[in-house]
């Protein structure tokens, strides 16, 4: 063994500087590897090992990431020469369809065979092929069978469940005006009950719920770590706790929705050749498996890959073959801001006294809750306002607009006022101050 | 024989006592979460804080300017994105397999001859002190390297044969002049739990650790170096040369070499007097990374707690701890330490840890010395790295790979390495017949 720490002692001192210097100057190896400039949003999780399994399959380029949330995307694609950015690969379908209209995208230089255009009621791929999804995202319920057990109660299944009161300060809902996935989960009941019993139950579900914003707290730390019994999330983060160990199963609910990420080459991509290459990758079986990971856990957007994933994986097509998945996102996309607003002017914000009302209503006696139950239930809003394009773009642009602003903040107001005067009323119903 | 199986009564019964120490910096879980626990018994608001903390160590920063102004300033040259980027769940970095590879979870120190201004390593005049492959827009990285193994076969006592791998490092694609002649030390990222129990051990422990007198020639020193904070020098702990005297100065010195995020204790963005494009590159603010932040990231790493020994009292992990400890290798990888007071963080104070360190620097030969001296540390010294949680290195990164540079495939391949100070040990470890062998190794795989 000694032979390993003492011949080359007196090389081995020097080794690294002089091997260093000696690797500068004698080139051995092939033309360097060109850049793919890729926009994205993924955590680090993702970006690494598709970095690592393109760099493999591809080696003659090299991935360079720009890491830009949606909303800072918009900027950097709408620049001049977009960045130096060949591919924008993120989960934000509101800024695709946005880039598409202002001509950001070419058409995508890939096969999408294999690759359907939907998932049930909702469209995944630009049907003009400028755009396609290359993943989707599903939601549901985050459950702690030892935490429902240890408070005796009973599992839940479908969204109806949620509302009853027995899970009154068990469940944690993420704040849809915080959150960036939670727009989309709020829309599901909304479209799968219908308007009016759709915002019945979310006023019922919010009353049982406390909400978690983006201090850097998951549904699944609070399920997992046992302080809430069940929460309500996008799939792969609690699908993730799962694989790795959380004590937490994921329910996804008889009629859910899929949020897809996308992937396009830009209008400007300097490296045309590598951005194929890279948008080849990400939708091939190899990439489609990396999703897989148990630190990834997205769904594949290619149905055969399904049959090589770990048991039990969610197949959304097969789910939606069976009849779920009925959630319309081109509806859901254009309205999912102001109805997050909404929600929290009816919800987040009077929160405690929503939970007050909820509680005094579930002891009073059969008048009083016919008289009170709507006043707590109504919708803040009218579905044609949340249908309303002009209202929808104001809340698309209100960061950037003061004009969108001063709008969506008006309704805002109208909103607030229109649920203080019903729970105001409700108050005096149930003899609450 | 005789006096090792004497030795190995004797600290078996002492390192046996180091393995089961309080349980108040541990948490029960040998899952892939296992280093991303926080300590049992944090309020809702330190919770909160824990939680802040561990969004912005996940975060990938953005280029200035940004919406995201909380979390812009990437660059203008750095490494990777994200601090988790080098500490994948938590846990170890790993090397390039191949030339072909990008260095996703390494990086290579640099220096040249001589010493900076606080006695630390002088660096390079136009490359700095960390070889930083990206560059922001319009910013040309410094380049690229290349790193191949050079593997050589070894064989032990009982006829094993072991191959053993070290790297070589080359420079392409330089992006400012030629480099010369350079020191360097490539490095893969640390697992980071327990760093704030190790942040906690006093420095007069440390000190009285290494006036100890030891046996097999073994020795131990206390790095003396330079704290940006305090700015005075002072006892080192963090890093592979204990070149970082706090857990807060090893994450701001980590912000700014990895990922050119300045903080109050950096406030220079990290640009050499020849890379003109990366000194007039736009800022996220001065400093990028706020008090407020810092302090969350140092928080969430302070109480990450350390996972439970498993199988801690089986036979042969009983045994191969006896054999550790016989074997001399608990002389640096110490069972025990105590943790003195911890004005900020008071609930790791007057622990009992087990970290199977004792944070002295030590010459470990000729076979692992990168030529680059630290501070105190020469080219030859290296920090005892603690073990704590080292059993679960293939669970959390899902391969196994050891030392500074990750060229160690097994723990096997990691003790094969040791020389200098560590030489006799060494020596015994490979001597060992096989079954003990195992059973030492089956401690180990137990941390």
């Amino acid at each position: 063994m000694d032979s390993l720490h003492k011949p080359s002692r007196r090389a081995f001192v020097r080794a690294a500087g002089a091997l260093a210097a000696a690797g500068a100057s004698s080139r051995l190896w092939a033309a360097p590897a060109k850049d793919v400039v890729v926009l994205t949003a993924y955590p680090d999780a993702v970006v690494s090992r598709f970095e690592a399994a393109f760099e493999k399959a591809w080696p003659q380029y090299r991935l360079r990431i720009v890491w830009r949330m949606p909303h800072d995307a918009l900027p950097t694609l709408r620049q001049a020469g977009q960045g130096g950015v060949d591919v924008y690969w993120s989960a934000s379908p509101k800024t695709y369809a946005q880039l598409k209209d202002e001509h950001a995208f070419r058409k995508l230089p890939v096969s999408l065979e294999g690759l359907p255009g939907r998932v049930g009621g909702s469209v995944i791929n630009d049907p003009d092929g400028f755009y396609a999804a290359s993943e989707v995202a599903g939601y549901g319920f985050a459950v702690n069978p030892a935490y429902l057990h240890r408070h005796q109660l009973p599992p839940v299944a479908d969204w109806s469940d949620l509302a009853d009161p027995v899970y009154a300060g068990h469940l944690a809902v993420p704040d849809p005006v915080e959150v960036g996935f939670a727009p989309v989960l709020v829309d599901i009941p909304l479209q799968a009950y219908g308007w009016d019993i759709g915002w019945a139950l979310w006023s019922a579900i919010a009353a049982n719920a406390a909400f978690t914003g983006r201090g850097g707290t998951f549904v699944s730390d609070e399920i997992g770590g046992g302080r809430k019994g069940i929460g309500l999330s996008i799939d792969f983060f609690v699908a993730s706790a799962v694989a790795n160990g959380a004590p937490v199963e994921f329910i996804y609910p008889r009629q859910g929705g899929v949020n897809p990420a996308h992937i396009a080459v830009t209008a400007g991509s300097p490296n045309p050749e590598g951005a194929k290459a890279f948008v080849d990758f990400v939708l091939s079986d190899a990439g489609q498996k990396i999703l897989a990971h148990p630190d990834i856990r997205k769904l594949p957007v290619r149905p055969s890959v399904y049959a090589g994933l770990p048991a039990g994986y969610h197949d959304p097509f097969a789910t939606a073959a069976r009849g779920g998945y009925l959630y319309d996102n081109a509806r859901g996309r254009g309205r999912a801001a102001p109805v997050a607003a909404a929600f929290g002017q009816a919800f987040v914000r009077p929160h405690a006294r929503l939970v007050e009302l909820w509680a005094r209503l579930h002891a009073a006696d059969g008048a009083t809750w016919n008289s009170v139950w709507p006043l707590l239930t109504a919708p803040p809003l009218k579905e044609s306002e949340a249908d309303d394009p002009a209202i929808q773009r104001a809340f698309f642009a209100r960061r950037d607009d003061p004009a969108a602003e001063a709008l969506a903040a008006g309704l805002e107001q109208t909103w607030a006022s229109r649920v203080d005067a019903r729970y105001a009323k409700a108050a005096s119903l149930l003899g609450v101050a | 024989m005789r006096r090792l199986g004497f030795l190995l009564l004797m600290c078996g019964v002492l390192a046996g006592a180091g393995a089961r120490a309080s349980a108040d910096w541990q948490v029960a879980d040998a899952g892939r979460e296992a280093f991303a626990r926080p300590l049992d018994g944090l309020s809702d608001a330190e919770r909160e804080r824990f939680f802040r903390g561990r969004s912005l160590f996940n975060q990938s920063w953005v280029v200035a300017p940004a919406k995201d102004d909380q979390v812009d300033g990437l660059g203008p040259l750095y490494n990777r994105l994200a601090c988790i980027s080098c500490h994948a769940r938590n846990g170890r970095g790993l090397p390039p397999e191949g030339a072909d590879e990008r260095m996703q979870s390494m990086l290579v120190r640099l220096s040249v001859a001589g010493r900076s201004l606080h006695g630390g390593p002088r660096p390079h005049p136009a490359y700095g002190d960390q070889f930083n492959e990206e560059g922001i827009p319009g910013v040309r990285g410094e380049g690229r390297i290349r790193l191949s193994w050079i593997e050589s076969k070894h064989r032990l006592a009982d006829g094993e044969v072991v191959s053993l791998r070290r790297p070589r490092l080359a420079f392409t694609e330089l992006g400012y002049g030629a480099i010369g002649k350079v020191q360097t030390s490539p490095r893969v990222g640390q697992q980071v739990v327990g760093m704030g129990l190790l942040d906690a051990v006093s420095a007069q422990t440390l000190e009285t650790l290494a006036a100890e007198r030891k046996p097999d020639g073994v020795k131990g020193r206390v790095n003396r170096v330079w704290n940006p904070e305090s700015a005075a020098l002072e006892a080192g702990r963090f890093g592979y040369k204990a070149n970082m005297p706090t857990l807060r100065a090893q994450l701001a010195g980590a912000f700014l070499g990895d990922l050119g995020i300045t903080s109050d204790l950096h406030p220079i963005e990290n640009c050499t007097a020849v890379q003109a494009a990366c000194r007039q590159a736009p800022n996220g603010g001065t400093p990028e990374l706020s008090a407020r932040q810092l302090d969350d990231v140092e928080f969430y790493l302070a109480h990450l707690a350390v996972p439970v020994r498993r199988n801690a009292d089986s036979d042969v992990v009983r045994r191969g701890e006896a054999l550790f400890a016989a074997s001399g290798c608990a002389q640096c990888h110490r069972p025990n330490l105590s943790t003195g007071t911890s004005p900020r963080f008071p609930r790791l104070a007057g622990q009992t840890i087990a970290p199977y360190t004792d944070l002295l620097i030590h010459d470990m030969g000729p076979g692992l010395a990168d030529g680059r001296p630290d501070f105190a540390a020469s080219g030859r010294e290296w920090r005892t790295p603690p073990l704590w949680g080292i059993g679960l290195t293939q669970t959390i990164s899902e391969q196994q790979r050891y030392l500074h540079d990750g060229r160690a495939r097994s723990l096997s391949e990691a003790i094969l390495w040791h020389g200098g100070e560590a030489k006799v040990a060494r020596r015994r470890f490979a001597a060992l017949p096989t079954q003990q062998r195992r059973a030492l190794l089956a401690f180990l795989e137990s941390l």
